[in-house]
């Protein structure tokens, strides 16, 4: 069992909250072994400064707050963020936005994360289904997922076969295994699978996941935005 | 598997009673009980009703206690509201299985549900076992047992088969079995177990996993009620024999809680197809598919791999046959050039044989049985054959059907064979079905055919490594 996400996962519960911050879904990502995007949590301009300035530009600030799940839409997050001067700006416009549309809102700060480079998206996914319990979900990034559907299921846990299944069975596949010469790390895809479904088997707590985008590079892959919700 | 909750009672019983028989024959109890008293039934059949001393001219019994000796199983068909009371008396009878015909239960409303929670304790705190409420019961022909209500000339029986069909819904298990009767296709068990109370699809699969007399397990189901109980059953099952499985009934209950996008798809179709692939459950779209497939499955041995033999005297028979095979995964594989050149050695020049073996217009009885020995029985490169016949050619005749049954018998592969055409071709297909021979009207039921032994030859080995 791992002492982090336990204690994530023991605290959130107590305190009678359903929905992790982005940085706990993260740790627990780290964890278990899932690559994530670098980020850090600051409380005034000062730490965003600085935290910025270790990761490198350019970042992304996001809001985080246990009450807001859904971040952009209530002007949480800003992309692409370059300099020092532009993250103290989005650092104050964002908690400016935040008070505005939910003033009721928990702020526990501001999240400065590394601004991962474009590249194929997949997202990885898990969730409680009433007939066959904890379910892990595999699909292309965007369009593919929301128009065409093109996902697949599991019932955990998986098997390496059944992972690497998932991934073939997607009919977007060519566009991952390297149409046109972009070629993406599908060892690293079946790796996550198989961590996602460990991780829902060994908290039957987890009600969903959505990992969603994960960059996948030609070596490697980073989590960029990750939710994680218990049950009640 | 005698033990004190086994479900042989309901297959094979001593002695039933069948509670709710009355004068009127048209009465559900009573052509229940006119069921039993046909020949072929071994046991003892007491009638029960409090309101008649003799019916159809035995006598009937006030209460199931009131029969002196023992009884195995009971049939009630009596209103909802005294199917508790009749149970508890079943109960203190010793009767081991109870078959509740009766509906007014779950399906009804809350006053229903409540009636089935009782019948839930009584399972609970007893060694009772219930089949039903609100479905047909159990079908045996090989100890006739039969609790179909529905009269005979109206609703055939299937003859003594291989397939066991265990069905959520009543109206599929009857038409399914009439149909199978019209069909000449036999039936080891059938099973209407209606909202199952105690009996469920998974008590059934691991019943007849077990059963000797079942090759193939036939699922009906609208919807698993514990999915993670039916996989393991099924993870179990497939080593020994197939699962097939006609899922109806596609719903979304779980998408309106869902809190991401992830989430919409909670109970959705998609994940009982994938917990099927899971499990190693082969999944029919339809009811043709089903019986295409289910009778296969009992007539054939799996197939050790995808790699597929064609045989055909019929150029865009074979053509039509690769490309269905290659849609749904199999592999048409050229023959090797050593066996080639012994086919090429036995035919004239324009027989084709590199995989379709083409014997044209000129195919002769003898010409199938020769490319049979040579590029399937004795060639390894290949998992199963698929031998498509256009029997309206001059020299084809009625004993090409003896020449696949004999390759049939020698071979530990499966062979399936396709023949188009009018009376004359559907005489012959059912000369070759009668010796074991799966037969089908299209090239692409024959390679759907051989894809479920494919499958399940593949589910075999997969057994093996979980």
């Amino acid at each position: 069992m791992k002492p982090l996400t336990s204690g994530i996962i023991k605290e959130a519960l107590e305190q009678g909250c359903f929905a992790l911050l982005e940085t706990e879904a993260k740790d627990i990502c780290k964890e278990y072994g899932i690559p994530t995007t670098k980020q850090r949590i600051a409380k005034s301009t000062i730490e965003a400064l600085e935290i910025s300035q270790d990761i490198g530009f350019p970042v992304v600030l996001k809001i985080v707050s246990p009450d807001i799940i859904h971040k952009t839409e209530t002007g949480g997050v800003i992309l692409d963020v370059k300099n020092t001067k532009e993250v103290a700006e989005s650092f104050a416009k964002i908690l400016a936005n935040v008070k505005k549309s939910r003033p009721e809102a928990r702020i526990v700060g501001v999240m400065v994360q590394e601004a991962a480079p474009k590249s194929t998206e997949v997202i990885v996914g898990a969730f409680e289904d009433p007939n066959f319990g904890s379910t892990i979900m595999f699909g292309l990034g965007g369009t593919y997922v929301e128009v065409l559907e093109d996902v697949v299921y599991r019932v955990a846990p998986i098997t390496k076969k059944e992972a690497e299944d998932m991934v073939r069975e997607i009919k977007a596949y060519p566009i991952l295994s390297g149409y046109r010469g972009g070629k993406a790390d599908i060892s690293t895809v079946i790796d996550i699978l198989l961590k996602v479904s460990e991780l829902v088997t060994d908290f039957p707590e987890i009600r969903e996941i959505d990992l969603n985008p994960i960059m996948v590079y030609e070596k490697g892959a980073k989590v960029v935005d990750a939710r994680i919700f218990l049950s009640k | 598997m005698q033990g004190p909750k086994s479900l042989e009672p309901f297959f094979d019983p001593s002695a039933v009673a069948v509670i709710g028989v009355s004068n009127d024959p048209t009465k559900i109890g009573s052509i229940i009980f006119g069921n039993f008293l046909r020949p072929g039934f071994r046991g003892n059949v007491y009638p029960v009703n409090p309101k008649h001393k003799s019916v159809l001219g035995k006598k009937c019994y006030t209460s199931v206690k009131g029969i002196s000796r023992s009884v195995d199983l009971a049939v009630i068909a009596v209103p909802a509201q005294a199917v508790i009371q009749v149970v508890e008396d079943c109960v203190e009878k010793g009767v081991k299985g109870v078959i509740i015909i009766s509906g007014g239960f779950k399906e009804t409303g809350p006053e229903g549900a409540e009636r089935e929670e009782e019948l839930k304790k009584i399972v609970a705190e007893s060694n009772i076992r219930i089949i039903g409420p609100n479905c047909l019961g159990v079908y045996n022909p090989s100890s006739m047992v039969d609790t179909f209500f529905l009269p005979e000339e109206k609703a055939g029986r299937p003859k003594i088969g291989f397939i066991s069909f265990v069905s959520q819904s009543g109206a599929f298990a009857l038409s399914t079995m009439d149909w199978m009767a019209y069909q000449g296709v036999g039936i080891s068990k059938c099973i209407s177990y209606g909202n199952g109370c105690d009996v469920n699809e998974v008590d059934l699969i691991r019943y007849l996993a077990d059963d000797p007399a079942t090759k193939v397990i036939v699922i009906y189901t609208e919807g698993i009620t514990d999915g993670r109980k039916f996989m393991e059953e099924a993870r179990n099952t497939i080593i020994k024999k197939p699962i097939l499985v006609v899922k109806a009934g596609k719903t979304k209950k779980g998408s309106v809680a869902a809190l991401s996008h992830t989430g919409t798809m909670a109970g959705s179709d998609k994940i009982y197809e994938a917990a099927f692939k899971q499990s190693g459950v082969i999944r029919a779209e339809g009811f043709q598919d089903l019986f295409d497939m289910a009778n296969t499955l009992s007539l054939q041995p799996p197939a050790p791999g995808n790699r597929i033999l064609v045989i055909t005297n019929g150029g865009g028979a074979g053509v039509m046959i690769v490309d269905a095979c290659e849609i749904c995964g199999l592999e048409v594989p050229e023959l090797p050039s050593h066996v080639q050149r012994k086919l090429k050695e036995q035919f004239p020049p324009h027989f084709s044989t590199k995989n379709p073996i083409d014997l044209t217009g000129d195919a002769y009885d003898l010409g199938f049985g020769f490319a049979l020995d040579e590029a399937f029985l004795r060639y390894d490169g290949v998992d199963g054959a698929i031998i498509c016949l256009l029997l309206q050619v001059p020299k084809l005749t009625v004993k090409v059907a003896d020449i696949i049954a004999d390759a049939s018998f020698k071979s530990h592969k499966p062979i399936v064979a396709c023949c188009m055409g009018g009376e004359y071709t559907a005489n012959v297909a059912r000369d070759i079905e009668k010796r074991g021979g799966p037969v089908f009207p299209t090239p692409k039921r024959a390679v759907d055919a051989i894809w479920s032994l494919v499958k399940y030859g593949e589910n075999l080995k997969r057994g093996d490594k979980r």
